[in-house]
């Protein structure tokens, strides 16, 4: 009896993406701006097919100029947060890991800050200043984590909890020192906002994130040995070390990338993981693609729900994805049979 | 199963590298150590040089106090370690040499098992001891599932399979360990300490299966333990170590003379011929 | 982004900016080691990137291609995803198609069918290309019908010019004057509903740096909508936006009365008070923590358009200060702003029991200004808050006469006196709000 073949791994990101479309189709529907299901669909063939002449521009600018691009997006950062926080649970082997433990979201806060405080009006500074901030952390943070040469997981986390910490203090010192009117940006953007188009076309984020995710998700047989244990991991003859490398860095890039185009959404990258733990068991093989998936599919209904709730005021999704992740987690640890 | 090298039941009891005969499964040739607190002080241990041979079918167990340097042969039997000075060779390659997967193939190290992150079931946890054998991001194949398979069946934990690994008893947990050890396939058995937290019953099960592998499946198995009594029953022979040095290698009978013993372990002892001819050890006055 | 060398180097960015620039300059670092540093870091960075993807997917990628029918599915997964993202992304370029179906027939029901509805090849309103005051290029048709504003002050421009018809939305927050909460909201200023003002056809999109983000200006430029950001920083930099904004709109002629009135008004003042030596106050924004304005901000501009002052030269704009450093610098007057707490007469009364706030000489000899909130809001309107905050501060100076009617009618002593007993404050008060 095999525990895991690639047909069941196919088969649940099959169900799992049928999900995501289905969320994406309901997410396309709602939104401030009045257009029918008939409409958006009309609008979707006609822009697949190339004819672009035949829609309405208004319509065409509502679904591929404001919503695609938004749950697109979405999509981005869900799959990226999940997945960074799955592999940080494994490396640091806490499960109480979350993508921002090591310090990174405060990193790319700093930079956004700064570059607000130096040029507030330069349109997409503030994410590439934000992911320089995030990409100086992870070096910052592995230099500090090292011990004898190598990752040591709890180092590591020490590491990573000072540096957030110490980062957290600079922000807070800088954001009463200096000026309130540019930054008041900076709250939403803590607060997590998928509003803002990103700096770099969604086509090279996409790639950026489907390289890492593929990287990490070749080291996913190793970390469930490593997540036995590292000694035994070493002795089935794992590399563990240069599997903490890739892991650490993958992860924190993923989380760099999404931090610096949406801000610090937070719970995702927690919750994610474990209710995919629930729900499929424990192998990363398994793991890793349905947290991409389900992290995305999570987004995406909290960016819905944050848009449309109190429309025309817009929610910070951040808070959605607190308030529905917590029960929906809650729900599923009271059900869990073993 | 392997098929190695050193062929033949040799009795094993003989000591040093002059031997002739089949090439030893386990060669370990004037092996040191020694690691200091920092690059430029004083080492704070030294072991060795240690030197023995071993045969397939043999089960070698290393004694010795606390801190003589027993996990630390063993690691450096494993590879996890390399040698100051000289070689540990195991079918006639230097264990130093081999990359990690081929080493995992051949050796299979039981060390003090951390804890578990995740509820994990028997059968995954034995799986995983197939790793070796295969490319890096792999899915288990049919042979893989037999090799488990065989590995809980020489154990005698079949009908653990289905349970998950935190519902284990010690007992069970210890055999299930070494049923992953068992599916690496390998030539090599080393363990640390298997015996530390069951209960006298454990022990001896534990041991007699170690010694029934041995026999039977023709593993070369050393086991690092404190159990005076249970090595002189079940081991070929016994390498005593004290402070990092190696005092004697030999049968049972032969390392376990009174004097020699109580100077190690530091403790009024006794010792005891049985009429297997095994000894055993007990305090003196606790008549 | 011009990128220079050495610390004086203004960060490129066109507009009406002075003491901006002047801050900015403060802040620059050495700009030629920060460019080393991002160069070097960035190709490290992509030099990880090429190992991390080479060493994962080597035995990956070569596994999985052995296997036939699964490379088939994976090819056509990864084609059907690429499609439905470049679809996706592609689709941000709306800029032309906005303004062209914006010029056609005003919006009749969404959902007519494609054909009968003018498509985007059809004619397109001249439309001229005007430089913001932030920089950024905007094309705005020459016929403006429809303007969303984005924060209450533009808001209330819009009224005072009279141009209330063509207001087709403005934020939850707009509510000076009353009739601006009864037209369509599009949500806060920080954060409006995208399509919200796409729904409300705007021809022309009103922002201002004081209180919109650039994130949400961004969003719209992106996706093809006319936005006009206002950057005021002083009194006149504020008419001469609303000068600006006016000739945008088509209503030229209006702005430049509203104009040319608010500052004859201005320039009485100054006038009057220009052998007044300037009068030291202490502006509070917040009372706990305590909280002022800086130099560069609007607020301090407006209070020295008043023949004033603040006691606090700082930099911040809102610098938080300890109580030690009002009683050390001792201001004469201390304003409030009556939109934060509805300032009333028992406020002040409250006040002079307060510990520290009794002890100050302002507070003691009545000095208490209280200005209405419109001296928070770079608009027209301001004109009113100065001329109240002047008559207040100067007493003296502006129409004495009347001032002193007042009083004799109420009978209290007036302040040239110097020896004005405590009720005045509250006198002022009432005249005030």
């Amino acid at each position: 009896m095999r525990p895991l073949t690639p047909r069941k791994i196919l088969g649940v990101c099959g169900v799992l993406f049928a999900v995501l479309f289905v969320v994406v189709v309901v997410s396309l529907r709602m939104g401030a701006y009045p257009i029918s299901v008939r409409d958006i669909v009309m609008t979707l063939f006609n822009g697949v097919a190339g004819r672009r002449e035949q829609i309405p521009s208004e319509f065409w600018l509502v679904v591929f100029g404001l919503r695609l691009p938004r749950i697109a997006l979405g999509i981005l950062v869900g799959a990226a947060l999940s997945t960074a926080g799955a592999g940080f649970q494994a490396l640091l082997r806490n499960p109480l890991a979350d993508p921002y433990v090591l310090g990174v979201s405060s990193g790319a806060a700093l930079g956004a800050i700064v570059s607000l405080v130096i040029a507030p009006h330069v349109p997409g500074l503030i994410q590439i200043a934000a992911f320089a901030g995030a990409a100086a952390t992870i070096a910052a943070v592995y230099f500090l984590g090292r011990r004898g040469g190598q990752l040591d997981s709890p180092t590591l986390l020490l590491a990573g909890i000072v540096s957030a910490s110490f980062l957290s203090a600079i922000i807070m010192f800088l954001m009463t020192t200096l000026s309130g009117r540019d930054l008041r940006g900076m709250a939403f953007w803590l607060m997590g906002d998928l509003s803002s188009p990103a700096a770099i076309d969604l086509r090279w984020l996409y790639f950026i994130l489907l390289v890492v995710l593929g990287s990490i998700y070749t080291t996913s047989s190793d970390l469930n040995l490593i997540l036995t244990g590292e000694q035994e991991a070493r002795h089935l003859g794992v590399n563990v070390n240069r599997v903490k490398l890739v892991v650490y860095i993958g992860a924190s890039l993923l989380t760099g990338l999404a931090v610096s185009v949406s801000g610090a959404i937070g719970y995702v990258g927690l919750l994610v993981p474990h209710v995919m733990r629930m729900l499929f068991g424990t192998d990363y093989r398994l793991l890793i693609p349905a947290s991409a998936l389900g992290g995305a599919i999570a987004i995406v209904i909290a960016d819905t729900l944050a848009r449309t709730v109190v429309a025309p005021t817009e929610l910070p999704v951040g808070a959605m994805t607190a308030l529905a992740g917590a029960p929906v987690f809650i729900y599923l640890m009271r059900r869990k049979v073993r | 199963m392997n098929v190695t090298a050193g062929s033949g039941a040799a009795s094993g009891s003989q000591m040093g590298p002059l031997a002739a005969g089949p090439r030893p499964r386990l060669k370990v040739e004037q092996v040191s150590y020694a690691y200091a607190a920092t690059d430029r002080s004083a080492p704070k241990f030294t072991l060795g040089p240690v030197s023995f041979e071993a045969q397939q079918r043999e089960l070698i167990a290393i004694l010795g106090p606390n801190a003589s340097g027993k996990s630390t042969l063993l690691k450096l039997l494993g590879g996890v370690v390399k040698p100051l000075s000289g070689r540990v060779e195991i079918d006639g390659t230097e264990v130093g040499g081999l990359d990690l997967r081929t080493r995992a193939q051949k050796i299979a190290l039981v060390q003090q098992e951390s804890e578990l992150l995740f509820p994990l079931r028997v059968w995954e946890y034995v799986l995983q001891g197939r790793y070796p054998y295969g490319k890096r991001l792999r899915f288990e194949s049919d042979e893989d599932c037999l090799m488990a398979g065989n590995a809980l069946a020489q154990v005698g934990a079949d009908e653990l399979r289905d349970r998950w690994m935190e519902q284990l008893s010690g007992g069970e947990k210890q055999r299930v360990i070494l049923a992953r050890a068992l599916a690496q396939q390998p030539s090599l058995l080393l363990l640390d300490e298997p015996t530390q937290h069951l209960d006298i019953g454990g022990k001896v099960e534990l041991l007699r299966r170690l010694r029934n592998l041995a026999d039977e499946n023709r593993y070369t198995v050393v086991v690092v333990t404190h159990e005076l009594n249970l090595a002189a029953e079940f081991s070929d022979r016994i390498v005593l170590l004290q402070k990092g040095k190696c005092l004697r290698i030999g049968a049972p009978g032969e390392v376990y003379q009174r004097d020699l013993l109580e100077e190690v372990f530091e403790a009024p002892l006794e010792v005891e011929t049985r009429t297997s001819g095994r000894p055993r050890v007990i305090l003196r006055g606790s008549h | 982004m011009k990128i220079g060398h050495g610390p004086a180097t203004v960060i490129g960015r066109r507009g009406i900016l002075d003491a901006r620039t002047a801050e900015s300059q403060e802040t620059c670092p050495g700009w030629s080691k920060l460019t080393l540093f991002a160069r070097k870091s960035v190709a490290m960075s992509l030099a990880i990137l090429a190992r991390l993807f080479c060493f994962g997917a080597r035995d990956f990628v070569g596994e999985r291609l052995r296997r036939g029918w699964r490379r088939r599915a994976i090819f056509l997964c990864a084609a059907f995803c690429c499609a439905a993202l470049n679809c996706a992304t592609s689709g941000a370029m709306g800029d032309e198609s906005y303004a062209k179906q914006q010029s056609s027939t005003t919006p009749a029901s969404p959902s007519a069918p494609p054909a009968a509805r003018p498509n985007a090849s059809g004619k397109s309103a001249p439309a001229t290309i005007v430089t913001d005051e932030t920089g950024r290029r905007v094309a705005i048709p020459a016929d403006v019908k429809r303007v969303v504003t984005l924060a209450p002050d533009l808001t209330e421009t819009i009224y005072m010019l009279g141009l209330e018809d063509k207001l087709a939305g403005d934020t939850d927050y707009c509510d000076t004057p009353a009739a601006a909460k009864l037209k369509p909201h599009v949500g806060g200023p920080q954060n409006p509903n995208l399509e919200a003002i796409v729904a409300l056809h705007p021809d022309l999109v009103l922002a201002t740096t004081s209180i919109n983000r650039s994130e949400t200006v961004d969003a719209l430029a992106k996706v093809g909508v006319a936005v006009y950001t206002a950057n005021p920083h002083t009194v006149r930099g504020m008419l001469a936006s609303t000068k600006r904004i006016a000739e945008l709109i088509g209503a030229g002629d209006r702005g430049a009365e509203l104009v040319a009135q608010s500052q004859a008004r201005l320039d009485a003042i100054s006038m009057r008070l220009a052998d007044v030596p300037l009068v030291h106050v202490l502006f509070v924004v917040w009372e706990n923590p305590l909280i002022t304005i800086g130099q560069n901000t609007f607020i301090a501009d407006a209070l020295r358009c008043a023949g004033a002052e603040s006691v606090i030269l700082a930099k911040q704009n809102w610098p938080q200060i300890s109580f030690e450093e009002v009683v050390r610098l001792e201001p004469d007057y201390i304003v409030f702003s009556s939109s934060h707490t509805g300032f009333g007469a028992q406020e002040l009364a409250a006040l002079r029991t307060k510990a520290g706030w009794k002890d100050l000489r302002a507070v003691e000899l009545g000095h208490i200004a209280v200005v209405s909130e419109e001296v928070d809001r770079p608009s027209p309107g301001l004109v009113d808050a100065i001329e109240q905050l002047a008559r207040q501060l100067h007493p003296d100076v502006f129409a004495p006469a009347e001032n002193r009617k007042a009083l004799l009618e109420n009978g209290k002593v007036k302040m040239k006196n110097g020896n004005a007993p405590r009720r005045d404050a509250e006198s002022l008060a009432g005249a005030a709000l």
